[in-house]
């Protein structure tokens, strides 16, 4: 077994065990009611928690999963949202550009042949969505609707009111799916906000000290999932506007470290990095003036 | 046996349904010995009454798990070992940072004996165990736990105890070869 054994090993061993008896041998009594002071309290608020604290804890249980299911359950919405609006309306819309020639604008640019002629070849009438109005019906529609659907959403938004604009027919239906869709946008938006704000106020208040690699992760996953609904929020017409355009860019920035830095014990450094980060781009105060009053993640 | 089985039986569904006192009677019984085996663990009273109250604060909190399968004290001690291993692998985190701190700051004041006498550099060679063997070798030779119980309490089996103790002691023996000659004369 070692080397060593030139004598026998049990008389050794037995030394051995004597000897050791003495290590950090207690002395002195055990502070049996000193400690006692500090389990007692405990074994009162367990045999209370039995009955009493099992609604609490349930409600404890769902706050913790809350926020994940919430924003998974965004994700999911906002996915669904751009795709629909994708794959549905924007094919939809297109079908309606090709045909409002034929409803809207063919009566003023195809009844009065002056206007045919000289409208064809002029550049202000290549712009926009009429473009496809001055030719014939049965191009135009083969035209219109495959740059309808390579537009971007916005200037989609943009042609169908352009396009419709004339046709009083048509025109409230579409402004109607417009307003909707905007404020589909603008919930998400709002409801992506309240999330990053409460995720923010949640990670600074969290002391530095007792931060540990299983809240690190925590914070991570949640982080990841506002972190996907900005970001599909910065692809959808919500980020038209300039102001929730940065704010929602600098948002995706400090997320981005936030989840970058989850997957292990978070050093002072990179804890000040996240939190410089938020100071010097005066996210929270940001976040909470665009939240309008009252909102919550629910 | 059986009748203080039972009494404790009688003692943890009272203490289940509320009971302090019987909460208190339980402690009394076995508070003295995980307070001992966290201290041989740990060297260190402040340290030895943490965990000797975590212990009892998780016990009495999972005391409505216990089935009874086995004994309360075999149970319990369980408990103790993972609360003191576990605190000790914090402690000795923490000490390892302080320590590195100190070594770049400090004289080296704490001067040993250049010839430490036995008692010493046993208690030096046991430091110096792999945590696993030092473990096992606390709580067979020094605490008197059998190997099944050892291999309850940290969830190895009784053939690993047996070969980290038989470790353990060879270590030992190693470190002391200087002091062979004197227990052959013994």
């Amino acid at each position: 077994m070692t080397d060593t054994p030139q004598w026998n090993e049990e008389p050794m061993d037995a030394r051995l065990r004597d000897l050791a008896k003495e290590y950090n041998r207690p002395r002195g009594a055990v502070p049996r009611d000193a400690m006692w002071q500090a389990i007692a309290p405990s074994l009162r608020a367990a045999s209370t928690a039995d009955v009493t604290d099992l609604v609490p804890r349930i409600e404890r249980k769902r706050r913790h999963i809350a926020p994940y299911a919430w924003s998974a359950a965004l994700a999911a919405g906002l996915v669904f949202g751009i795709t629909l609006e994708r794959e549905v309306l924007a094919p939809r819309s297109a079908a309606r550009v090709a045909q409002a020639p034929v409803i809207t604008r063919t009566p003023r640019v195809a009844v009065d042949p002056r206007d045919t002629m000289s409208s064809h070849p002029t550049p202000g009438a290549t712009s926009g969505a009429t473009m496809g109005a001055s030719t014939s019906v049965s191009p135009a529609a083969s035209l219109v609707a495959p740059s309808t659907r390579i537009a971007s959403s916005s200037s989609r938004s943009a042609e169908r009111s352009s396009t419709m604009a004339g046709s009083r027919g048509d025109s409230a239906p579409s402004t109607a799916t417009t307003a909707d869709a905007q404020q589909l946008y603008r919930l998400a938006a709002r409801q992506t906000l309240v999330q990053a704000e409460a995720l923010l106020t949640a990670y600074r208040a969290d002391d530095a000290s007792q931060r540990d690699q299983e809240s690190m992760q925590q914070a991570g996953r949640w982080a990841r999932d506002v972190l996907t609904s900005t970001r599909l929020l910065l692809d959808s017409p919500a980020a038209k506007d300039p102001q929730f355009r940065a704010l929602f860019t600098d948002l995706e920035l400090v997320l981005a470290q936030i989840v970058q830095l989850s997957g292990a014990p978070l050093q002072a450094g990179e804890r000040e990095l996240i939190e410089r980060a938020m100071r010097d781009r005066d996210l929270l105060p940001r976040l909470r003036s665009a939240i309008p009053a009252g909102a919550t993640a629910e | 046996m059986d009748g203080q089985q039972l009494d404790e039986r009688q003692l943890i569904a009272r203490v289940c349904a509320g009971d302090e006192g019987a909460g208190r009677t339980l402690y009394d019984a076995h508070v003295d010995r995980v307070y001992w085996l966290a201290y041989r663990m740990s060297g260190r009273h402040e340290l030895a009454q943490d965990f000797t109250q975590d212990t009892f604060i998780r016990a009495f909190s999972k005391l409505q798990d216990y089935r009874g399968e086995a004994a309360f004290g075999s149970w319990l001690h369980t408990i103790a070992m993972s609360v003191i291993l576990n605190g000790l692998r914090k402690s000795k985190r923490f000490e390892q940072r302080e320590a590195v701190l100190d070594e770049a700051a400090m004289v080296p004041s704490l001067t040993r004996h250049a010839e430490p006498d036995l008692k010493e550099r046993l208690a030096q060679a046991i430091d110096a165990l792999p945590e696993g063997c030092r473990t096992v070798f606390l709580l067979h030779d020094v605490e008197g736990y059998t190997h099944e119980e050892i291999g309850v309490a940290l969830e190895i089996t009784a053939g690993t105890s047996k070969a980290q103790l038989s470790r353990a002691r060879a270590k030992l023996r190693e470190s002391l070869a200087d002091f062979a000659g004197e227990w052959v004369h013994d």
